[in-house]
């Protein structure tokens, strides 16, 4: 079982550079909604007994981040007439570089970190912060709000990672919560992306900076 | 009626007022008046008898309520009865939605919500509830105060007050804070007995010293009260700033005091009270002068509060229960009188539409009812017989010559003291005498000032009422006497009995006979005037045939010898254009008293934090990429400390 879920863990931290590599929205969003099903599947990979609560996670999980959340990005993709990240902050390869050189140090990290027996044959904690990492520097290093969105949800997804270490002792009802609270922040996200480029005609953030005070 | 029942009754009539307070004016005032009725019985209750205690069996942020009203919080419970009433009254015509209609909704709600806030501080028995009542009471004084915001300098005064009012709640947080935890409990009461708590004090003096407005400490007061609508600043000035003297009343009674401290207190007091009376004599606004006599009765109060500290450390001295009756009993003369005169400030702004005394003159021809009743609280505010300010200055002075004679050499400080509050009484009566002589006497020196029209049957009712206030504690001093000294013996438990001195009967009767004398003589006159008619003739002249209302003395002339002496503070500042030649054209002359204070310390204070805050501020750009790289900086320092932390 643990084999299988490790085999999930690797594909999802190898979606993570393929995000970091990629200048298209199209396939941005793609990855991204490919991690959420595989972070969906892996409920049920971990556990011996599948009990009806996992399944209704796991279930939520794939749709949500599969399907809803996707559809909504591309909409106010379609609306704001972008298809690509033209002038990131941080460029493709050394974002690349970035994503890989922390997900080394994370996989290195592992075993200096003070954790439970049960969880020390698994990569979880690793695929969780280097997906973290991830998010972050999607979030710092492009320019395009899309993109940003793109970023905070791969960050949630580690955050996510983080949560099936707790999978037992968190209720199902704090884990539908966070899910209808990302739900609901990318369609405000969608509405604010719709905004900005009615507002600045480009979805360039940097253009932000004319609001502050 | 029981006192309870008649807390219950007043905290209903004023949230009643809160609800009402938007939509329905005289249901409003109805209950606001019910409310305020209410609270003056339970005040009146505990005075005459035993103090009040409840504890609740539920708890409010974590805390159990406990609410009690003694002997001292009674005494300024009543003030805040008899002023906020009056303020009601006052305000409905005053800040009416006919010449208002943008604020006098909110002023109503804001209104309510003040004198329920500062009813609140007054029962808090616990710190944490106190702090949470005096921030309540702090953010609707700053909305009242801020009600004409349309005007750039009303919203200066308002941050001012705003700034100035929190520096003093962060202080207090730190003193109510370190004496929950050095006792242990968030509850205060009498603990004379833990040595260890006595430095808190010093914390206390200024958190409570910058809501009283004390001499350096006052920089907000004189621009919030001038800008307040007038009923505003009579209650900032008549009861708001009082609760800074309640708190120090309050903490001085009950926490042990560091060595000295009943010294600097007089010390301040006298500061305030010389200083304030000279910024005073310096100002042109009439709001703004009414403003600096604030800061020189607080310094009187002090004073009283200041000896009765030092009586404290000689021993439990009787004179010092004397001084501190004095000062008590002036937080509710300097309350009544001082909103008497900014109601009568407020009816010459109604009328003129100006707080510049120069712009006025001749006002007791159109308003008799606003000079007679201002001219009252400015002789009641000079400390003149027979009116209430003699009485409560003249209890102090009793102290102070007790303290000299029985205690020669040790209560030195009582002989300089008393000569300060001496030229406090000169120099109010000179400023005074400026003010009457220069907006009721004489002509008008503007058309606004000739076309005044006296103020309707609302704001008269309530000055009136005022008046009347101070008036008989004048006249029946010693009806007045057994509340202080209920109040006397709460501040400390030695002074079982504060007995009146002799002289206080007697004191009474001479008051009456003075008021028989000068009505009989204004009777004589009257008659006189009747009998054989008025003659008006020009003034003496330099010979000029032709005088104009321009032609009389102005505002900076009357004082000027006296803002002369005190230039190394008041620092006036003049323009002076002199005429030049045989024929000359073209002078001017013109002067204004700058905010010592505010402008030469505070400011290039001021300046320079912001000076550090603008490099600090360059982190803030907008560019979010670099907010989220703040944040993950963040993350990273704080798994560091975790990972460090967790190596041990």
């Amino acid at each position: 079982m643990n084999h299988n879920l490790n085999l999930l863990l690797d594909v999802a931290m190898g979606l993570n550079l393929v995000s970091l590599a990629c200048s298209r929205l199209q396939t941005l969003i793609r990855v991204m909604a490919l991690q959420g099903v595989i972070l969906g599947l892996m409920p049920l990979v971990m556990e011996h007994d599948l009990d009806w609560r996992f399944a209704l996670i796991a279930l939520a999980t794939v749709f949500g981040k599969g399907m809803v959340i996707p559809l909504l990005l591309r909409r106010a993709m379609r609306k704001a007439h972008t298809d690509r990240e033209l002038e990131p902050f941080i460029g493709f390869v050394p974002s690349l570089l970035l994503g890989a050189g922390g997900t080394i140090a994370a996989l290195a990290m592992v075993n200096q970190l003070p954790l439970l027996p049960e969880h020390t044959g698994s990569v979880l904690v690793p695929a969780a912060l280097a997906t973290i990492l991830t998010g972050f520097i999607l979030l710092i290093g492009r320019a395009k709000a899309i993109s940003q969105a793109c970023g905070y949800l791969i960050l949630e997804n580690g955050i996510y990672v983080f949560g099936l270490l707790l999978l037992k002792a968190m209720p199902i009802l704090v884990e539908a919560g966070v899910l209808l609270d990302i739900t609901v922040s990318v369609f405000i996200i969608s509405i604010v992306v719709d905004r900005i480029q009615t507002v600045f005609d480009s979805l360039d953030t940097r253009h932000l900076t004319t609001l502050r005070e | 009626m029981n006192t309870s029942l008649a807390l219950v009754v007043a905290a209903a009539g004023m949230l009643l007022g809160i609800m009402t307070g938007r939509t329905a004016a005289r249901i409003w005032l109805i209950t606001t008046l019910v409310g305020v009725v209410a609270a003056a019985t339970a005040a009146l209750s505990v005075l005459n008898g035993a103090d009040w205690e409840w504890r609740s069996g539920f708890t409010v942020g974590g805390e159990l309520l406990h609410l009690r009203l003694d002997g001292i919080s009674a005494l300024f419970m009543m003030l805040l009865c008899v002023v906020g009433g009056a303020g009601s009254v006052y305000g409905s015509e005053y800040w009416s939605e006919i010449e208002h209609p943008r604020s006098a909704r909110s002023g109503r709600l804001w209104w309510s919500m003040l004198v329920l806030s500062m009813g609140l501080v007054l029962v808090m028995s616990n710190g944490l509830h106190f702090l949470i009542a005096w921030e309540l009471f702090a953010l609707s004084a700053y909305f009242l105060i801020t009600l004409d915001r349309q005007r750039s300098e009303v919203r200066a005064a308002g941050w001012l007050y705003l700034a100035a009012s929190h520096t003093g709640t962060l202080c207090l947080f730190a003193f109510f804070t370190s004496l929950a935890a050095q006792t242990g409990s968030w509850e205060f009461g009498p603990m004379r007995d833990q040595a260890a708590l006595s430095p808190l004090f010093w914390l206390a003096l200024v958190g409570f010293g910058l809501k009283a407005g004390l001499f350096p400490l006052h920089i907000w007061l004189p621009s919030a009260h001038a800008n307040a609508p007038s009923h505003v600043s009579a209650i900032l000035s008549g009861v708001a700033i009082k609760l800074g003297i309640y708190g120090l009343v309050r903490f001085s009674g009950w926490l042990p005091m560091p060595e000295n401290a009943g010294t600097v207190v007089a010390i301040l007091g006298v500061v305030s009270a010389v200083l304030g009376v000279a910024f005073a004599l310096g100002q042109h606004d009439m709001k703004r002068l009414l403003a600096y006599h604030s800061v020189e009765n607080i310094g009187i109060i002090l004073i009283g509060l200041g000896f009765a500290m030092i009586s404290v450390e000689h021993g439990n001295a009787a004179w010092g229960s004397l001084a501190l009756a004095g000062g008590l009993l002036h937080v509710w003369n300097h309350g009544l009188f001082k909103a008497l005169l900014f109601f009568g400030a407020g009816s010459v702004l109604h009328a003129t539409g100006t707080r510049e005394m120069s712009r006025l003159g001749g006002l007791w021809r159109t308003m008799p009812w606003t000079a007679g009743l201002f001219g009252l609280g400015a002789v009641a505010i000079c400390g003149l017989p027979p009116l209430n300010g003699f009485v409560s200055e003249w209890l102090v002075y009793l102290g102070l010559f007790d303290a000299t004679i029985l205690h020669e050499s040790s209560a030195w400080e009582a002989i300089p003291a008393a000569i300060a509050l001496g030229v406090t009484g000169g120099l109010a009566l000179a400023c005074f005498i400026k003010v009457c002589g220069i907006v009721f006497l004489g002509a008008p020196r503007s058309e606004a000032a000739a076309h005044a029209h006296e103020c309707g049957k609302s704001m008269r009712s309530a000055m009136c009422l005022l008046a009347g206030c101070c008036v008989a504690i004048g006249l029946a001093p010693i009806v007045f006497w057994p509340a202080i000294a209920r109040a006397a013996s709460t501040w400390h438990p030695a002074w079982k009995v504060v007995q009146a001195p002799e002289s206080l009967a007697p004191l009474g009767r001479v008051h009456v006979a003075l008021a028989v004398l000068a009505i009989t003589a204004a009777a004589l006159l009257w008659r006189r005037v009747k009998h054989q008619g008025l003659k008006r003739e020009l003034t003496w002249d330099c010979g000029y045939a032709k005088p104009s209302a321009r032609m009389q003395y102005t505002v900076g002339s009357f004082a000027g010898i006296i803002t002369e002496w005190f230039a190394f503070i008041l620092r006036p500042v003049r323009h002076m254009h002199r005429p030049r030649g045989p024929l000359p054209h073209d002078a001017s002359f013109e002067e204004h008293t700058p905010e010592t204070v505010l402008e030469r310390v505070v400011a290039p204070f001021a300046n320079l934090i912001m000076r550090v805050s603008l490099i600090a501020r360059r982190l803030q750009h907008g560019h979010v990429q670099a907010y989220v790289f703040y944040v993950l900086i963040g993350l990273a320092a704080l798994a560091a400390i975790v990972i460090a932390g967790g190596g041990k």
